[in-house]
C-alpha cells in the first residue's frame, strides 16, 4: 500500500463539501500547535503577553535556539539522543534482523518464542523500569550511555523482530535454497543471499526503531541525570515556570522534531507494517 | 548491501532487453568438476548445526537480562521491604500490595487512567475513521495531505505535550483569546489547572497526536476492501449508509479490533503528557496509574511499594495480551 | 557424475506422510523423471536428496556415500528451481559464479569458468545484466549456467519449464534434453507434466500419494501400465476406461461389455483370473481407427459407433462415441470422419488394449 494506503484507483474526482470541511478542520487541527510552536520560538520574548496575540512576530529571532541549545544544554541533550538512538537503532535492527530470520525460516521455538518476544512489547514500562533503576544503580549503568542504548535495544527488539518477521515470511526462500545448494552455508545463505534481500525492509525497521528511541521519555527520565540525559528529558527544565522559557522550550522542541518527521515521512511506505509490527501488509 | 539493490538493476530500460534474440546453445561440455566446498572447520560446523539458536540468542538474552530478570527482580523486592525510608530488607509478605490497593490514590489513578484512555482512544477511533473515510478515494493533494497527517506520530510525546502548553497555558496560550472572538463573550478557562478542562487538555493532546494511528491502519484496512463490492452496490442504488453498515463495517472489523487494542494498550502507560503538562496536579487530579507508580518509587521513594503496584498493573495488562493481541496477529507456526 | 541410491525412505511433516517409503535405484548418468499428479511427493524427494529437508526415516547414497547427514552445500548437487531463484541483486555473472566463490575458487578461475558455461549457452551478452532485466528463456539459462559451471554430481530440476509459456517451454524442454546428451551426467527431474515425462525420461519415475506407482522405460509404462492411475496419468488424450466382465471359454478369452463381446488376442498371458471377473478394458485413443477393410483384421474388434461429439485438432480429429454405455474416444485421421451424428466402422486394436481387474485397478 503505497503512500500508507494507495488510492482506490478510481477517477480521480473532487471531494464533497462535508468531506473538504472534515479534511481542513482535521488538516488545522494537526498544524496548528505545530505552527504556534515554530512561531513562539522566534518569537521575541517581549511579544508573549500581548492581546491580541502576536500570530506572526515582527522581527523574527533565534536568541531562543541559541538559549535552548547552550543555555539549557539542549546541544549535549541533542548529541546523547543521537549517540545512543543511533547505537540502539543499529542493534535493535541487527539482534531484530537476527531472530525474525531464524524464527521465520527455522520456526524456532514455535509460536511459544514468537509470541513471548512480542508480549513484551505490551510491557508497561513502568513495570520494568523500577527493578532496572535498582540494576543499572548495582552495576553501575545509571546515567550512562551504554545503560541507555541496552535498555532502549531491549525496548525496541520486539517491533524489529516482529517488522522482520513478517517481512522475511514474504520473501519467498528458494533464493536462499539455492544458495545452500549451490555451496553456502546457513550463515551465507542468510548474510550473502537473504540480509541483501531484505535491505529494504531492515532500513525501515530501523527507522522505527530511531523514532521510537528518539521520542522516549520515560527511560530516560529513570535511568539518567547529569550525564547521558536525551533531548526530550531536557524539557524538564521548562516545566512550572509560567512562561518565562516558552521560547526555549519551543526551540528546542523544533530542533528535536526535525529528524524524527523527516525519517518518519520518508519512511511512511512502511509505516502500517511498524505501527501494527507487521501485522498488517504495508 | 544497499549498493546492490541501487541503480544497476535498472540501468537498462526492461524493453530493450527483452527482444535479444536468444542464441541457441552450442554444444555443451563438461568443465572441470568443482566439487564439493572446503570442508567446514569443526567450530563452523557446530555453528551451522546450532545456527537457528545462535540467530535467536543476542536478542533472546537481552531480554532476559533486562526484562525478564528485572521482572522477577522486582518480585522479590515486592514482597520485601525496599524503602529508601525504612532501613533493612525484611519479608512483608503481601503488606506492599496492601499498601497499593488500600491507598485512595491508586483507586483513584486506576479509574482515571481507564477514563483518560477509554474517552482518548474512543474520539481518537471515530475521528481517524471519518478522516480515513474521506482519504480513501483519490484526489488531487491526496499524497501530501496524507505526509501532513501522519507527522503526530514521529513527535515525543513530552513535546505533544509542550506544544499543548504553549497553546492553552494562560496567560500566554492564545486560545481563550481565540474562543473569545469566536464565541463573542469573554472565555477564561484555567485550562491546565481547573477541573474538568485539565482532562479536556490532556484528552485534545493525546487525540492529537494518536489520531493518526487509528488513521493510517484504518485507512490501510479500507483499502484492503475490494472496489468491486462497493461498484456493485453502486449499480444496486444502495445509499451510502448502507454500503456502510453492510460492506465497509464488516470488512474493517478485525482491522479496527487490532487497532483498537493496540491503541488501548499504549494509552494506559499515559505518562509523558502529564509529566509536562500538569504533573499530576493540581493535587493528585491527574494522577494516572504509570504517573502514580512513578511518584511513589521516585519522589517518595517507597520502592517496594510501586513495584507491588507495578505488578498489579501488570497483571492486568497481560490479561488484555493474552486475550486479544494473540487472537489479533494469529501467530501460528510457518 | 554418481548414481543414486534412495532405500526405504520416509518423510513426515508433523502428522502429514508425505513420502511413504520409497526405494529407488537411479543409473550413473541416468535421467530420471519423477511425474505425478501436484502434491504427490515429487518435490519432498527431490528437496531430501538435494538435502533441503531432513528424511524422516531410510537413507540416500549418492555416488556410494550415504549423504543423510550431509549438508546440501557437502553433497555436490546442483538444482534449478521452478522460480529460478537467480539471486536478484547480482549480476548474472556472479549468480552463476556464486557456487564457485562459495568454493573459494581463485577469482581468474571462476572467471573463466563463467565465460566458459556463458558461451556454451550463449548468454555472454547478458553476463553484465540483472536478473530482472532477463526474459523467463534467458533466467532459465543463467539458472542451468549456475549448475553447469560447477559440474556437479546430480543435477536437479523441480519444475523448471512450468513458468514458461507454451512454446518457450516447447524450445527449452529441447535444450534440457540436448544437455543431457552432451554431458550425461545423472538428473533427476521433477514435474507433473506427462509430456515432459515421456520426452524427457530415460526412465519415468511416476508417484503417487507418496509412493512409486510404477517405474520404468517411457514406453514400457505407456504400453503396460501397471495400473488405472499410470494407465489414465501418461497420454494424451486420457485413455478410455470400460467397465465389463471377463469372459473364459477353454483357451480363449474375452471381454463381455453388456452385450458385445470383445475377444482377446490368444497368447495374451492373463494369470490368476476367473470368468466373470470384473474387470475394467483401457482403451488409447490410437488405438481405435476407421475400418477400412471388408473384414477386421486378426486381433481387432470391429464396432459401429455413432459419433458423439468430435474435437478436430487439423490432421487428425477426436471422436467420442458410446460402447456399451460407456464414453471411447478415438484418434480419427481427420478425413475419416466428418460431423457428429455420423455412423462410423471402427476398428479396436485389442492387441494393444490393457485390461486391469475392476476392484483393485491394477494390469491383469
Ligand atoms: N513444509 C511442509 N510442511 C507441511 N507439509 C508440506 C510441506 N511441504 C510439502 N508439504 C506437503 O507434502 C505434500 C507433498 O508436497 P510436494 O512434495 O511439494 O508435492 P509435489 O508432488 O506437488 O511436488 C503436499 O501435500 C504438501 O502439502
Ligand atoms: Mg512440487
Amino acid at each position: 500500500m503505497a503512500a500508507v494506503a494507495p488510492a482506490r484507483r478510481r477517477k480521480r474526482r473532487s471531494l464533497p463539501i462535508g468531506r473538504i470541511l472534515l479534511l481542513g478542520f482535521f488538516l488545522v487541527f494537526v498544524l496548528w500547535p505545530l505552527y504556534w510552536m515554530f512561531n513562539t520560538s522566534i518569537k521575541p520574548s517581549d511579544d508573549y503577553l500581548t492581546v491580541p496575540p502576536v500570530w506572526f512576530p515582527a522581527e523574527p529571532t533565534l536568541v531562543h535556539y541559541e538559549a535552548a541549545l547552550f543555555t539549557y544544554r539542549g546541544l549535549d541533550g541533542l548529541i546523547n539522543s543521537l549517540i545512543i538512538s543511533l547505537s540502539a537503532t543499529v542493534l535493535s535492527a541487527l539482534f531484530g534482523t537476527l531472530m525474525a530470520y531464524s524464527l521465520a525460516r527455522y520456526n524456532t521455538g514455535g509460536r511459544h518464542l514468537s509470541f513471548w518476544v512480542l508480549s513484551q512489547r505490551f510491557l508497561p514500562p513502568i513495570g520494568i523500569v523500577l527493578p532496572v533503576f535498582l540494576i543499572y544503580r548495582g552495576v553501575g549503568l545509571y546515567d550512562t550511555h551504554i545503560g541507555l542504548i541496552i535498555a532502549y535495544t531491549v525496548f525496541t527488539l520486539p517491533v524489529s523482530v516482529w517488522m522482520m518477521f513478517a517481512y522475511f515470511r514474504g520473501m519467498p526462500k528458494s533464493m536462499e535454497e539455492a544458495a545452500l545448494v549451490d555451496g553456502c552455508t546457513r550463515w551465507e545463505a542468510f548474510w550473502r543471499v537473504a540480509v541483501p534481500l531484505a535491505a529494504p525492509g531492515i532500513v525501515a525497521a530501523a527507522v522505527f526503531a530511531f523514532i521510537a528511541c528518539w521520542t522516549e521519555f520515560f527511560f530516560a527520565l529513570i535511568l539518567t541525570s547529569r550525564t547521558a540525559f536525551t533531548l526530550p528529558t531536557v524539557f524538564r527544565a521548562f516545566i512550572g515556570f509560567q512562561g518565562a522559557q516558552y521560547g526555549e522550550a519551543a526551540a528546542l522542541a523544533i530542533v528535536s522534531l526535525v529528524p524524527s518527521i523527516a525519517l518518519g515521512v520518508l519512511a511512511q511506505r512502511h509505516l502500517v507494517r511498524g505501527l501494527t509490527l507487521g501485522a498488517v501488509r504495508g | 548491501m544497499l549498493r546492490a539493490l541501487g541503480s544497476q538493476h535498472l540501468a537498462e530500460p526492461l524493453s530493450s532487453l527483452l527482444d535479444t534474440p536468444m542464441q541457441p546453445t552450442a554444444t555443451i561440455h563438461r568443465l572441470k568438476a568443482a566439487g564439493a566446498p572446503p570442508r567446514l572447520s569443526a567450530f563452523a560446523q557446530r555453528a551451522d548445526r546450532h545456527f537457528k539458536w545462535l540467530l535467536v540468542a543476542p536478542a533472546v538474552l537481552l531480554i532476559l537480562a533486562l526484562s525478564i530478570y528485572p521482572l522477577l527482580f522486582s518480585l522479590v523486592v515486592s514482597f520485601i521491604n525496599y524503602d529508601f525510608q525504612v532501613p533493612g530488607h525484611a519479608f512483608v509478605g503481601l503488606k506492599n500490595f496492601e499498601r497499593v490497593v488500600f491507598d485512595p490514590v491508586a483507586r483513584w489513578s486506576l479509574l482515571l487512567t481507564a477514563w483518560l484512555s477509554g474517552i482518548s482512544v474512543a474520539i481518537e477511533f471515530v475521528l481517524g475513521l471519518l478522516v480515513a473515510l474521506t482519504m480513501v478515494r483519490s484526489f488531487p493533494g491526496r499524497g501530501v495531505i496524507m505526509s501532513i497527517l501522519i507527522v503526530p506520530l514521529f513527535i515525543s510525546p513530552v513535546i505533544v505535550g509542550q506544544a499543548w502548553t504553549l497553546l492553552l497555558q494562560r496567560p500566554f496560550g492564545p486560545t481563550n483569546y481565540i474562543l473569545t472572538q469566536l464565541l463573542g463573550q469573554e472565555v477564561t478557562i484555567g485550562w491546565m489547572t481547573e477541573r474538568p478542562w485539565l482532562y479536556v487538555s490532556l484528552i485534545i493532546a493525546d487525540v492529537w497526536q494518536w489520531t493518526p494511528f487509528m488513521f493510517v491502519i484504518l485507512l490501510a484496512g479500507l483499502t484492503a476492501i475490494p472496489p468491486n463490492l462497493y461498484e456493485a452496490a453502486e449499480l444496486d442504488g444502495v445509499n451510502a449508509w448502507q454500503v456502510f453498515w453492510a460492506i465497509t463495517l464488516p470488512h474493517l472489523g478485525p482491522m479496527m479490533l487490532l487497532a483498537l487494542t493496540f491503541r488501548l494498550l499504549d494509552a494506559i502507560r499515559m505518562f509523558d503528557t502529564i509529566f509536562i503538562m500538569t504533573g499530576g496536579g493540581p493535587g493528585t487530579q491527574t494522577y494516572t496509574a504509570s504517573y502514580y507508580l512513578y511518584t511513589v518509587g521516585f519522589t517518595q521513594f517507597h520502592l517496594s511499594q510501586a513495584t507491588a503496584g507495578s505488578w498489579l498493573f501488570l497483571i492486568f495488562t497481560a490479561l488484555i495480551v493474552a486475550l486479544l493481541v494473540r487472537r489479533l496477529l494469529k501467530v501460528d507456526p510457518v | 557424475m554418481a548414481e543414486v541410491r534412495i532405500t526405504g525412505l520416509h518423510k513426515r511433516y508433523g502428522a502429514f506422510h508425505a513420502v511413504r517409503g520409497i526405494d529407488l535405484h537411479i543409473r550413473d548418468g541416468e535421467f530420471t523423471v519423477l511425474v505425478g499428479p501436484s502434491g504427490c511427493g515429487k518435490s519432498t524427494l527431490l528437496r531430501t536428496i538435494a538435502g533441503l529437508e531432513e528424511s524422516s526415516q531410510g537413507t540416500i547414497e549418492i555416488g556410494g556415500e550415504v549423504v543423510n547427514d550431509f549438508r546440501p552445500r557437502d553433497r555436490d548437487v546442483a538444482m534449478v528451481f521452478q522460480d529460478y531463484a537467480l539471486y536478484p541483486h547480482m549480476s548474472v555473472a556472479k549468480n552463476i559464479g556464486f557456487g564457485l566463490k562459495a568454493r573459494k575458487m581463485p577469482k581468474p578461475e571462476v572467471e573463466m569458468r563463467v565465460a566458459e558455461a556463458a558461451r556454451m549457452l550463449g548468454i555472454t551478452p547478458l553476463l553484465g545484466r540483472f536478473p530482472r532485466q532477463l526474459s523467463g528463456g534467458q533466467r532459465q539459462r543463467v539458472a542451468i549456467g549456475r549448475a553447469i559451471v560447477r559440474n556437479p554430481r546430480i543435477f536437479l530440476f523441480d519444475e523448471p519449464l512450468s513458468n514458461l509459456d507454451a512454446q518457450l517451454r516447447d524450445e527449452m524442454r529441447g535444450e534440457i534434453k540436448r544437455l543431457h546428451q552432451d554431458i550425461a551426467t545423472t538428473m533427476i527431474y521433477v514435474t507433473h507434466d506427462q509430456i515432459e515425462a515421456m520426452t524427457l525420461a530415460d526412465r519415468i519415475v511416476l508417484m503417487r500419494d507418496g509412493l512409486i506407482e510404477q517405474q520404468g522405460a517411457p514406453l514400457e509404462l505407456f504400453e503396460r501400465p501397471a495400473s488405472t492411475f499410470v494407465a489414465g496419468f501418461l497420454g494424451s488424450p486420457r485413455m478410455s476406461f470400460l467397465p465389463g466382465t471377463l469372459a473364459l471359454e477353454g483357451s480363449t478369452a474375452a471381454i463381455r461389455l453388456a452385450d458385445a463381446l470383445l475377444p482377446l488376442a490368444p497368447g495374451r498371458g492373463l494369470q490368476d483370473v476367473a470368468d466373470g471377473q470384473k474387470v475394467l478394458l483401457g482403451l488409447r485413443p490410437e488405438h481405435l481407427t476407421r475400418a477400412h477393410t471388408a473384414t477386421p483384421a486378426q486381433g481387432t474388434f470391429r464396432y459401429e459407433a455413432t459419433i458423439d461429439l468430435l474435437q478436430p485438432t487439423g490432421s487428425r480429429s477426436y471422436a467420442t462415441f458410446r460402447l456399451a454405455g460407456a464414453p471411447v474416444m478415438a484418434e480419427l485421421q481427420a478425413h475419416d470422419v466428418s460431423r457428429p451424428g455420423e455412423k462410423l466402422a471402427i476398428d479396436i486394436n485389442m492387441k494393444r488394449a490393457s485390461i486391469f481387474d475392476a476392484t483393485t485397478e491394477r494390469a491383469l
